[in-house]
């Protein structure tokens, strides 16, 4: 499956997936209470669930993602003045180095088809962070009950549309070693690491050298 | 988008600032927002457009 074919699927489902995709995550809500305040990027924010919680904090918030329908959904939600609206690719993000003071990642690494494009995406997120920036990166891990494999692996999760139409999307499903490799393999510096609710989670820091 | 966001923006492809053509814009107190217009790298000359608020920052393989 190419990267155009993921981003089809999320046009075509965005509006449901919007619609089921009400809470934020507590892990995140965690981050975004200790995370760095100023410019902050919610990548592959989908409906905006996580950004509405910087926005709260009184940041200036960057929405981006690969599918405009989905942005168009997050831009409904939160009518914020404060908030920015941007298409972008998450390896190759659209972005001036170091200019990014938090960032979340969450649940969308793993959709990127090969190994090459996820650390490409992952260098991406450093370049962008500021020194002393902080982003947070999930990932869908084997640890999670679904599975029952221990090493990562490529799959696709079906959607079902409300008419019973079901759509396919890609899925590597990262072993938590694995993910561990592809972080260092994106010169990213690792400052906390851990395993929630069946996803692996990175909090990385920028270089500022980008 | 604000014409604040420039800051921060870049080209997908070789990361370099963008030059703003705004076609047309909403002067708020502030900051003006830009509803329409291209985006152009200053090295690359790649143009990015602006729809409805939005920038595309798609690298041009990835748009359709």
């Amino acid at each position: 499956m190419s990267r155009r074919e993921v981003r089809a699927t999320y046009d075509r489902i965005a509006e449901h997936f919007a619609q089921t995709r009400a809470h934020a995550w507590e892990d995140v809500e965690s981050f975004v209470e200790s995370a760095p305040n100023g410019v902050v990027l919610d990548l592959a924010c989908g409906n905006g669930r996580h950004a509405e919680l910087f926005s709260d904090r009184g940041d200036r918030v960057v929405c981006a993602d690969l599918s405009r329908p989905m942005l168009e959904t997050a831009r409904t939600r939160l009518e914020s003045a404060s908030i920015e609206f941007v298409q972008v690719d998450g390896a190759a993000i659209g972005l001036q180095r170091n200019t990014i003071d938090a960032a979340v990642y969450i649940a969308a690494l793993h959709h990127l088809p090969t190994q090459s494009l996820r650390r490409q995406s992952l260098a991406e997120l450093g370049r962008v962070l500021t020194a002393g920036g902080e982003g947070l990166v999930s990932v869908w891990a084997t640890t999670h009950p679904t599975f029952d494999r221990t090493s990562g692996f490529d799959t696709t999760v079906d959607w079902t549309l409300p008419d019973g139409t079901v759509v396919d999307r890609f899925y590597h499903i990262y072993d938590p070693v694995e993910f561990d490799r592809d972080l260092e393999a994106a010169s990213l510096t690792v400052v906390d690491r851990f395993e929630s609710h069946g996803n692996c989670y990175a909090v990385v820091e920028g270089d500022g050298d980008g | 988008m604000k014409e604040s966001l420039m800051d921060i923006l870049a080209c997908p492809l070789d990361k370099e600032p963008l030059d703003l053509s705004a076609t047309d814009t909403e002067s708020n107190d502030d900051d003006t927002e830009v509803l329409a217009g291209e985006l152009t790298c200053t090295e690359c000359g790649t143009v990015y457009p602006i729809e409805d608020g939005i920038p595309n920052l798609l690298p041009p393989d990835m748009r359709e």
